[in-house]
């Protein structure tokens, strides 16, 4: 029988044993394939202007990922291969004693990963090719984008790319596993299965200070981040503090939790002596020196991944909301005077000479003079002038990931100019005392907002205009978008009664449209109509329209929503095959403890509870520890974005839900009908024999 | 004496027409409440197989087993398990301890499997240990303890549920010749002071001499039988050595 026979007979044979690690290749191969194929659906649908280079950012963003993606399930196939080739030591020594030599045996199992590599990639890439159809739709949803043309998306880059990337992965097993055979000596691998794992018994009371030393890890860890006092303690530093704190303390936790659990039930020896409870308990408790490591990793990964699922969602929400805020009206158009020499910039706050050329230039004025009609397409307008204050103000602004420190211009705006503009969103006008001010200032960050709240009840921050003193007070800040924009506007603009503008340099006039109708014909038109404006050397024109910001923003959901998806599911997909091959491991390692329950007279259903509590309690517990430190990590996520409401971060959660319980759910019930099946099949050999 | 076992033409077979292996090919015997019962024979004799049959380990190709008044040939699984665990207590050559467990722990699942409640597991657990003198030793894991202490260990968990019957395979197999001898003066101190039933398979002449009466098996039937009565222990362990010779030198005559 030549190798490769043989190989394929093993795999055949082993169908069983490899059934989650094939299932969890051919998963792997196939979100792989369908994130990284995202590119290719453009082919399909007809996208705007706006959105043409989404595809090809949509697609660097994915090529990165892939390669952290990659190292991921790099290591957890190493992982699922070594408990494979742990399981099979035995079998390689009978070889041996056959008189195989290593390098025959090696490439047995060179073949064996050959053929369990080119299946789970044929069936993966074949699944992958089928279901990104369903996640070009979704594209097209997202993106607003029609479906040109109904036909099946095939990328040949991704297929080359997802077998490259899976034929490194599976070369390294083939190295690894080619050191493995031949650093074995024949007699341990013949005598594989009876070494049992050097078991001491832990030190309980050990567990017990250990298991509160890593409650008050997680403690601290939750407070730094999520309270604010906590973490002014740490004067900035609460985020470098908390993050190993909290891996210090979940790797604590793990490490002591079952000698905890134990000590803690042996305390009610009704509880400790009730079924199998001692037994199951004292399964857990002799493996976790070697389970608490995959324990906490698992956890982690879980964290990240609820994290990304939930928060990713949410963060889309959050930004198609800010891009709404970005649009209240259906256009707005600006005229500014270019960059006009050193240090002087069109967001700066210094004069405007063109403009203030015209002082008596009127925007809507010289739009008619120059035949263009603004009613062809416009139901209501109304032009806002900006006046240049001098003046900026230093703001430190988190964009996340980073915060920086910007010079943020003041302008002042006529109270009449701003109700108009308020007019516009069917708001209510202001009214502002004799010398009274008001501000707007559009973030709805809190710790912005504060600031400036607290700048305004300083008394001394007046202003002085054309000889007159104007105050204000913190309950004249408003916070109303007041122009199109596909970027944050920090602007602050301050309003004051219309006399005091008299003679301040003009920055910029703005016209902002509301539709006669909301059609692509009549955005069509106003686009075309202004776009023919012309109001001579040095000034320039800007038109943003609604529809421009909506399908940015689109886009942007769409990329965060994509990689949020991606890494989540990878990572979750990770955590629970890790968990599933130890345990299905784990229960063969077992077979002779749950054979000597059965020859005690356990009943199945007993053993069979056994099995299900121990492997719910390995699921369960990195989950639960995961789903707390998600409800801290998200509270964090949620203040970072204080731009918007806790609802948007959460709306993320029902996704995440569904997510965890198919993928985590399904992992969990193929570990326990596996571990079944190896328990009675165990059995049934056993009793076989009778005639 | 009242009789506790009988089994009435054992028979099990293995294999198909062709290459057929009676393993036990007709065998009948009783036992009573109370006595020690001694099976030996050669290696392959059946002398094993015989004893996973009555302990429902494995099962007969025809025959009756009779535990009391319940034939354990007719019993189903569920029915089987039940059995095992309310009347037969089990002790094998490699004490089959939890590793992961202690003493007292080992002990008490066997009463756990039972759910009985916890306060009776524990004055059992305990009153089963001072019998084998192993009181002190309740807190330790298997790996702290000798051999010999991890056998008392297995017995004290198969007479804790008050068995019918303790089946017992080998169970001086793998410890020195101090230990045997004190496992089998446990085994006689149980038979006299608690009226226990014990039926044990060894190759152990030594071991044997302790029984009240041992069935010798070859080729799958019953080959011999001796009955100590009132002999002395020394002279019963003479005519059992005469016994194993003759069989061992029947073997070797097949010329």
């Amino acid at each position: 029988m030549t190798s490769a026979e043989l190989a394929l007979r093993n795999v055949k044979k082993s169908i069983r044993d490899y059934t989650i690690y094939f299932l969890t290749l051919t998963f792997a191969v196939c979100v792989f394939y369908i994130f990284n194929a995202l590119e290719s659906q453009q082919a399909i649908m007809s996208v705007s202007k706006n959105q043409a280079p989404i595809f090809r950012e949509l697609g660097q963003i994915m090529s990165a990922m892939s390669v952290f993606v990659s190292v991921i399930l790099g290591f957890l196939i190493v992982y699922a291969n070594r408990f494979l080739i742990k399981r099979r030591k035995r079998e390689f020594g009978v070889y041996m004693t056959l008189g195989m030599d290593r390098g025959k045996i090696s490439r047995i199992l060179i073949m064996e990963t050959v053929f369990v590599g080119i299946f789970s990639l044929v069936i993966g890439l074949a699944l992958g090719a089928v279901l990104s159809q369903g996640m070009a739709v979704m594209t097209a949803r997202l993106l607003n984008a029609p479906i040109t043309e109904l036909r099946f998306v095939f990328s040949p880059e991704s297929v080359v790319k997802t077998a490259i990337y899976f034929g490194i992965m599976f070369l390294l097993i083939l190295i690894f596993n080619t050191i493995m055979i031949s650093r074995q000596r024949l007699i341990t691998l013949i005598y594989a299965s009876r070494k049992n794992e050097a078991f001491r018994a832990p030190k309980l009371h050990a567990s017990v200070a250990m298991f509160a030393l890593s409650v008050v890890f997680l403690g601290v860890a939750y407070a730094l981040v999520l309270s604010g006092k906590a973490a002014a303690k740490a004067g900035g530093y609460a985020f470098q503090i908390a993050i190993p704190l909290g891996i210090a303390g979940t790797f604590l936790f793990f490490f002591s939790l079952s000698g905890f659990f134990l000590k803690l039930i042996q305390q009610s020896k009704k509880l400790y002596l009730k079924n199998l409870n001692m037994f199951i308990l004292r399964q857990i408790n002799s493996k976790i020196n070697t389970a608490y490591l995959s324990m906490t990793m698992v956890c982690l990964m879980l964290f990240v991944s609820i994290s990304a699922l939930s928060s990713g969602m949410g963060f889309s929400s959050v930004i198609s909301e800010l891009m709404s805020d970005g649009a209240p009206y259906d256009a707005s158009f600006s005229v500014y005077a270019k960059t006009t020499g050193e240090g002087e910039t069109t967001q700066g706050s210094g004069r405007n000479p063109a403009l203030n050329e015209y002082p008596g230039f009127n925007l809507i004025e010289a739009i008619g003079e120059q035949g263009v009609s603004l009613d062809a397409f416009a139901k209501e307008y109304t032009a806002v002038r900006y006046h240049s204050s001098g003046r900026t103000m230093s703001m430190a602004i988190a964009e996340i990931p980073v915060v920086q420190t910007i010079d943020v211009p003041i302008y002042y705006l006529k109270l009449s100019d701003y109700n108009a503009a308020l007019a516009l969103q069917n708001v209510a006008p202001i009214s502002l005392d004799t010398y009274g001010y008001a501000v707007n200032f559009a973030p709805n960050d809190t710790i912005l907002r504060n600031s400036m709240r607290l700048y305004m009840e300083e008394g001394a921050y007046s202003v002085e205009l054309g000889g007159s003193r104007y105050q204000t007070s913190p309950t004249r800040l408003y916070r109303y978008a007041l122009e199109n924009s596909k970027y944050a506007d920090y602007n602050i603009n301050i309003i004051v009664p219309d006399e005091a503008t008299e003679g301040l340099p003009v920055y910029r006039d703005a016209l902002h449209i509301r539709y006669l109708n909301n059609t692509d014909a009549v955005d069509a038109l106003c686009t075309e109509e202004l776009s023919k404006l012309t109001f001579g050397k040095g000034i320039e024109t800007f038109l943003t329209t609604r529809r421009e910001v909506m399908s940015q923003s689109n886009s942007a959901t769409t990329i965060v929503s994509y990689l949020a998806v991606y890494l989540g599911v990878i990572f979750l997909m990770s955590a629970a095959a890790m968990l599933a091959i130890g345990q299905l491991s784990e229960t063969s390692d077992n077979m002779g403890r749950y054979a000597l329950l059965r020859k005690l007279g356990a009943e199945d259903a007993m053993i069979n509870n056994a099995l299900l509590v121990q492997i719910l309690i390995y699921f369960g517990a990195p989950m639960l520890l995961a789903l707390v430190h998600s409800i801290a990590g998200i509270g964090v996520a949620a203040r970072m974005v204080s731009a918007v409401d806790d609802g948007g971060i959460w709306s993320g959660a029902l996704f995440t839900a569904a997510a965890m319980i198919v993928i985590y759910g399904g992992y969990f019930l193929a570990t326990y009908r596996g571990s079944q099946g190896i328990l009675n099949r165990d059995y049934a050999e056993h009793r076989k024999g009778a005639v | 004496m009242q009789t506790i076992l009988q089994a009435r033409g054992l028979k099990k077979y293995y294999g198909g027409r062709n290459d057929l292996t009676k393993a036990l090919d007709g065998i009948d015997f009783e036992v009573g409440i109370g006595e020690f019962v001694g099976i030996m024979g050669a290696s392959g004799s059946g002398k094993t197989t015989l004893l996973n049959c009555v302990s429902t380990i494995d099962t007969v190709t025809s025959g009756k087993i009779l535990i009391g008044e319940n034939d354990i040939t007719a019993m189903n699984q569920k029915a089987l398990s039940k059995f095992r665990r309310e009347s037969l207590g089990f002790i094998f050559q490699d004490y089959n301890l939890l590793d992961t467990l202690t003493a007292y722990e080992n002990i008490a699942l066997a009463l756990s499997i039972l759910r009985r409640p916890a306060k009776e597991i524990d004055a059992r657990v305990n009153e089963a240990a001072d019998a084998l003198g192993i009181a002190g030793e309740l807190a330790k894991y298997p790996y702290q303890m000798s051999g010999g202490q991890r056998q008392r260990v297995a017995v004290a968990r198969a007479i804790v549920t008050e068995p019918a019957i303790v089946m017992a395979d080998e169970p001086t197999g793998a410890l020195d010749s101090k230990s045997s001898k004190a496992l089998m003066e446990n085994f006689r101190r149980l038979v006299r002071e608690r009226n226990a039933t014990i039926l044990m398979v060894t190759h152990d002449a030594f071991s044997a001499s302790y029984c009240d009466r041992i069935l010798f098996i070859r080729d799958g039937r019953l080959y011999d039988e001796l009955v100590r009565g009132d002999e002395a222990r020394a002279r019963f362990f003479d005519r059992i050595i005469e016994v194993v010779s003759r069989i061992g030198g029947d073997a070797n005559d097949v010329g």
